[in-house]
């Protein structure tokens, strides 16, 4: 039987770096293929190619035997390949129907059908297995279930043979990802081809024909998913050579005296639900989840910049309620994912680092004075505290965003993803300031989707998936693939 | 080579930050050329009279440029401030009550549409523009339209009042931007302004309560822009409902004709106190060298235009 589409020896470069070695991939009309890999596997190179957005590469692709180059997305939807990207693109303040076919609504002269249209995409729900979705309302009153719902019945209805999805079920509820599982199983069988992208290795095994694991940039093996599991999948998907700073023997801390950060029940819709922890003064606790598994939201949270929808959070014993000004003063620091949110680039070091001081700490030469202790402490290069932010590589902008907590050493240290594209030097500099800190007394949360970063400096590693904690490592050896294992979560039945 | 290159672009940056002052040194040749009056004591006089009352406005919006929002109700709020002052004085309420309850009108009105973009998120351009109707309405309502001429004394004495030959208003011009220039400069609240108008989600990081800086600018530039008023109907002799609702284009335009980014965070006394000079020589040499009348409002226009593109083009070349 000839595959749908077929890519034979696709090489991409992105300047010195081969993103794709030779990729050789296939797909059949009515078969879900799944597509798995760490991040930087080249999954999301693989799919640009294939829905036309890299129209430069090396190798063939041939759609229905006909060997082709795709120019832009426009062609490959013209020729029935659509894909649904991880954010989806649909309009809220339209109906259901009009979401449907956007851009494409049924007409009646130059004016719009709008009976028609509605009856078409009763239809078309009703033929995927969502009979009771009412297609004049807008599609902003449904949950985010009906939004994917929305865009792949668009790509139905457009004529798509070929539906590439790309992190579909990240933020669904566990209902919404079995329904959406089912819905997709339903259009292999009126023949559509899918290709499935997915971290979620049990809902992968469950709902694909065939498994393709790509590592860095190379196909390591195609499997039937009926006889593969998701212990073998982490392991192909990682290498056998474990490297050294890939796993770590744990050692937790012994924990003197009382937590000095405890959440209880702690929830916030769309972001995680009921994580309890606790930490004590002095240890680092590794804060695993890939993204979009609620670990950055729960630092935010923490902090004050979002409000919490139940449980509690205490310091020292004392209730935390409000923003982060509240929370800095009872001893709470934070660093947020993305440098350039937390950071005045446009002003000098000395003022980023004095800001949530200038109660106790005002007038340049005072500010001047502390800033050049804590960028000392941190190993700022070149050591200019007057120096714009923006002057400075990547990772001494975080050793400023670090440094401001150094003024007065907190208590909790909130750090969001704190070695993010960095050098290993780098990285290492900035873990060892986590560990001084540490060492001086602070609790150290190191909230990461980086597996190396947080078996680089945890004493104790918690994984959250899909909002919830869903392991907790205190002691023994410690694998990275314990981590992604843990991390690709379980495919929750709805009871 | 990178060292090289950021010392290069350093130096292109305080090249244009001194644009400004560039731009009223050649104005200042021009017009010194091309008229014979211009270069004199009197005519420098002139000039500062002329931007008086537009730079005690610009100090508060200043304030408020620097947070990254605007006010246009800042003229009307002048206008209100006046004709209340005035008619408490015809209600004979004691001296100097009138002013003292002009400037909390102001004020107040300032606040009630700064509350409304830092907590309910109405951008401040809607806030202030609906503010500038109730105040203008005010206006009118309290006037019934009639020009108002009984005057608090102390608008009269500041407004047209001389003191060893120099103006009052000059004087509480001067004195109105060294008071922002001091809270801009060296007070904690004023660090809160810059870095609120630089980047709010970092600061609000930091634990600043950005939204209550937000509303405090608005509620400064309201009453400066009630100060003007007070001290503008003194120099007027009466206060009329639409006494100085011309106001409100030059007095944002000084403010980013001295440089003063509209993105926030950059800028601050010094640069209004060039733009305010810019704007009053334009006018002032406009007049000496007889250009047509009917051509001075556009050649205003013009350049202000141009200010603005500029400092659209000097944000842009920022964020790359």
């Amino acid at each position: 039987m000839e595959p749908l589409l077929r890519l034979s020896q696709v090489r991409k470069r992105f300047g010195g770096i081969e993103a794709l070695k030779g990729i050789d991939f296939e797909v059949f009309a009515g078969e879900v293929h799944a597509l798995v890999g760490e991040n930087g596997a080249g999954k999301s190179t693989m799919m640009k190619i294939l829905a036309g957005v890299i129209p430069d590469y090396e190798g063939e692709m041939a759609y229905k035997g006909r060997a082709l180059r795709l120019k832009n997305p426009k062609e490959a939807l013209d020729l029935g390949i659509a894909m649904i990207h991880q954010e989806l693109s649909v309009m809220p303040e339209l109906s259901v129907a009009e979401n449907i076919f956007l851009g494409r609504q049924p007409t009646r002269g130059r004016v719009v059908d709008w009976r028609r249209m509605f009856a078409e995409a009763r239809r078309i729900l009703e033929a995927l297995g969502y009979p009771h979705v009412e297609v004049e309302r807008a599609l902003g009153d449904y949950p985010l279930g009906v939004h994917q719902l929305a865009e792949i019945a668009r790509a139905v209805t457009s004529g798509a043979e070929l539906i590439i999805m790309d992190e579909p079920t990240s933020a669904l509820s566990p209902m919404e990802t079995e329904r959406l599982l089912e819905l997709i199983r339903r259009l292999a069988e009126q023949g559509k081809a899918i290709v499935y992208i997915s971290h979620f290795l049990e809902e992968v095994t469950a709902v694909a024909d065939r498994i393709t694991v790509l590592r860095d940039g190379r196909k390591v093996a195609t499997l039937r998913a009926e006889e593969t599991d998701k212990a073998e999948l982490v392991r192909l998907m990682l290498g056998k050579e474990a490297r050294f700073f890939e796993r770590t023997e744990l050692a937790a801390r012994a924990r003197e005296g009382k937590p000095v950060l405890e959440l209880t029940h702690l929830s916030r819709p769309r972001a995680f639900e009921d994580v309890s922890l606790a930490l004590y003064p002095g240890e680092i606790v590794g804060l695993y989840g890939l993204i979009g598994s609620g670990h950055f939201e729960l630092a935010e949270t923490v902090f004050g910049l979002a409000r919490s929808s139940a449980g509690q959070v205490r310091v020292a014993g004392k209730p935390l309620r409000g923003g982060p000004r509240r929370a800095i003063r009872e001893g709470i620091a934070y660093v947020p994912p993305s440098r350039r949110s937390g950071l005045f680039l446009e002003k000098p070091v000395y003022q980023n680092v004095s800001l949530p001081w200038l109660d106790r700490l005002f007038g340049p030469a005072r500010e001047l004075a502390a800033a050049r202790r804590v960028t000392e402490e941190v190993g700022l290069r070149p050591p200019d505290p007057a120096r714009n932010v923006g002057a400075f590589s990547g990772g001494n902008q975080q050793k400023v965003a670090i440094a401001r907590w150094l003024i007065e050493p907190p208590k909790v240290f909130l750090a969001s993803e704190p070695t993010r594209g960095m050098d290993v030097g780098a990285k290492d500099e900035v873990l060892s300031i986590l560990r001084r800190m540490a060492d001086a007394g602070t609790a150290v949360l190191l909230v990461s989707s980086e597996p190396e970063t947080i078996l680089a400096a945890a004493h104790r590693i918690l994984v959250m998936a899909k909002g919830k904690i869903v392991a907790e490592y205190a002691s023994g050896e410690v694998t990275k693939e314990m981590l992604v294992h843990a991390a690709a979560g379980e495919l929750k039945k709805s009871a | 080579m990178a060292e090289k290159r950021s010392r290069t672009s350093r130096l292109a940056e305080r090249a244009r930050e001194l644009a400004p002052v560039w731009t009223l040194l050649a104005l200042i040749v021009f017009f010194g050329v091309y008229s014979e009056s211009f270069f004199t004591l009197e005519n420098f006089g002139n000039i500062l009279n002329q931007v008086a009352l537009l730079a005690i406005m610009g100090t508060g919006i200043t304030f408020v440029l620097l947070t990254a929002q605007i006010d246009l109700s800042v003229s009307y709020m002048a206008t209100l401030a006046g004709v209340v002052a005035a008619y408490a004085t015809a209600g004979h309420l004691p001296q100097p009550w009138p002013i003292v309850v002009a400037l909390l009108v102001a004020a107040f009105l300032g606040w009630v549409s700064g509350a409304a973009t830092a907590y309910l998120g109405i951008p401040s351009f809607m806030s202030t523009l609906a503010m500038s109707l109730i105040a203008s309405g005010l206006s009118l309502y309290l006037t019934r339209g009639r020009i108002l001429f009984d005057l608090p004394p102390l608008s009269k004495t500041l407004g047209s009042g001389r003191i060893f030959g120099v103006k009052w208003l000059v004087i509480v011009a001067a004195l109105t931007l060294l008071v922002g220039h001091l809270v801009l400069r060296y007070t904690r609240f004023g660090r809160y302004v810059y870095m609120t108008g630089a980047n709010p989600k970092a600061a609000e990081l930091a634990g600043v309560n950005t939204r209550r800086i937000v509303a405090w600018v608005m509620v400064i530039a309201a009453f400066t822009a009630g100060l003007a008023g007070v001290v503008g109907i003194g120099r007027l002799g009466s206060a009329t409902p639409t006494a100085f609702d011309g106001m409100l284009i030059d007095a944002i335009g000084a403010v980013v004709l001295g440089g003063t980014s509209l993105f926030g965070g950059v800028g601050g006394i010094p640069q209004t106190v060039v733009g305010l000079l810019i704007l009053g020589v334009l006018r002032n040499g406009l007049d000496q060298v007889s250009v047509n009348i009917y051509a001075k409002t556009l050649i205003t226009g013009i350049i202000l235009f141009a200010a603005l593109v500029f400092n659209i083009l000097f944000a842009g070349k920022k964020e790359s």
